[in-house]
């Protein structure tokens, strides 16, 4: 049994027992091992993402059936597969938005398994349907989520000044590919180990494009990790794994 | 220990301006509000007015319908606060970067700062037109920065119950009535004794009471009606 208490039961209250006294016992093992999982022994400092069985149903539909997969430090997952095959609903199970109905997700950070409320304020996400105040501008809404996550705004405007986005527009009256790079913004924003990118480079120009390209190589050659969903494959050369979802 | 706190309060802080700023920007729940208020006040004063009501009724009546006035006014305008993140979908990028108590909070402190601006101009116009005598304007000042306390908190926790339900004006309905109910009893009972000049007894110690119930159990339960 992997350590990720969300995916254990469905009852908050009981949810959030389990998460206590998982709290009370990490369930590592000395060199920061996973138990359940034979074999893997990752470095207590490198961040590690590892997900197997991820089921998810909605009503009656079954949008992952057994998911599984991993990925590790300067490598990247690429998540491939047609509308609807649940590229999305993996990524949300993933970034701890949205609980699996079973499988496990186990993440670390410095050798410590992080549970999904942890896990969500860690990693860096865009993804389509992510939005920001309209009645805001760039500016206003990097710094409003720079204190949120508790880095400074001067490191929000810092991002935002690499992505070459105009400062003072309120956000509401971005173009689409100026939202996705105010996304892009949003998700660098406190330099997170474990990027999760749906869709990353959609509504993109050229050079939209090739700054988001820039800052996904220099994650990863930073030693952080992706897992990147697209609906068709990618020409990127950290590509360590490839799920297709559409199988 | 203080510098985590001081990080919680800093977050509870970033939420609360934000509020306003976005509020001051669309101005739709001062305006929700303001309007709901403005009507109402208007139609009591109209028809109860001092001509209206006798001294004696006015005592019992005046004051009830003075909350009625607030309680539909901050249900008209509240709910929003967490409804209007999910529809515009600002919920995520709130998830994905909030501490759950700390934006708790902050949307309790703007909901508070905005009923008690409410509270503050209709309280003296609706006394002024209903020429409604009160004793004890004290324990009304009281009585009022208590109850909108519990109103904004009591409609805090349930808009962030509700916001990711379909039916989220009937849930609304339903939901605030038991939460709402005992602190507008209280709150009547205690403006009734404001206008008599009677003394607060038990009603104002229950009244704080209240609050903290709902502030605690706002805090215990927002996470678990927030995260997934």
């Amino acid at each position: 049994m992997l350590p990720e208490p969300d995916t254990r039961c469905h009852g908050w209250a009981l949810r959030r027992l389990n998460q206590r006294f998982l709290r009370a016992a990490p369930p590592t093992l000395p060199g920061g091992a996973i138990p359940g999982i034979s074999g893997y022994s990752p470095p207590v400092s490198s961040p590690h993402l590892q997900f197997a069985g991820v089921r998810r149903r909605f009503g009656r539909l079954s949008v992952l059936k057994g998911v599984s997969g991993s990925v590790e430090p300067g490598a990247m997952l690429l998540v491939t597969g047609p509308n609807g095959s649940g590229k999305s609903t993996l990524m949300r199970c993933l970034a701890g938005l949205l609980a699996p109905d079973g499988g496990t997700i186990a993440y670390q950070e410095n050798g410590t398994p992080l549970e999904a409320a942890e896990r969500r304020r860690r990693v860096g996400v865009v993804a389509p349907d992510l939005a920001f105040y309209a009645e805001l501008t760039v500016a206003e809404n990097l710094t409003f989520f720079a204190r949120l996550r508790r880095v400074s705004p001067e490191r929000g405007l810092g991002v935002l000044g690499r992505l070459d986005l105009p400062l003072d527009r309120l956000a509401g009256n971005l173009s689409s590919g100026m939202r996705q790079r105010l996304r892009w913004g949003f998700a660098l924003l406190h330099s997170p180990r474990l990027l999760l990118l749906d869709e990353p480079f959609q509504n993109f120009d050229a050079a939209g494009e090739r700054i988001a390209r820039e800052l996904l190589e220099e994650h990863l050659e930073d030693g952080g990790l992706a897992v990147v969903a697209n609906p068709s494959s990618l020409d990127f050369h950290h590509v360590a794994a490839h799920l297709d979802l559409g199988r | 220990m203080w510098p985590r706190i001081s990080t919680w309060a800093a977050e509870a802080t970033a939420v609360f301006a934000k509020e306003w700023r976005c509020e001051l920007r669309t101005r739709y729940a001062l305006n929700t509000l303001g309007l709901f208020a403005f009507t109402t006040l208007v139609v009591v004063s109209v028809s109860l007015g001092p001509l209206g009501v006798s001294l004696s009724q006015g005592t019992a009546v005046l004051p009830v319908l003075l909350w009625v006035i607030l309680l539909f006014s901050v249900a008209a305008g509240l709910p929003r606060a967490f409804v209007q993140e999910e529809e515009t979908q600002t919920a995520i990028a709130l998830r994905l970067a909030a501490t759950p108590s700390a934006l708790f909070c902050g949307k309790l402190v703007y909901g508070l700062t905005l009923v008690l601006a409410l509270e503050a101009l209709i309280t003296p116009v609706y006394v002024a037109v209903t020429s409604l005598k009160v004793v004890s304007p004290g324990l009304l000042a009281g009585t009022l920065i208590a109850g909108g306390y519990g109103l904004a908190a009591g409609s805090t926790l349930v808009a962030a119950i509700i916001a990711q339900a379909r039916s989220k004006g009937t849930l609304f309905s339903v939901l605030a009535f038991p939460v709402l109910l005992p602190l507008l009893l209280l709150a009547v009972e205690l403006s009734r004794s404001a206008v008599a000049g009677d003394p607060a007894g038990v009603a104002l110690p229950q009244l704080l009471l209240y609050d903290a119930s709902v502030t605690v159990v706002g805090l215990m339960l927002f996470p678990a009606v927030w995260n997934p």
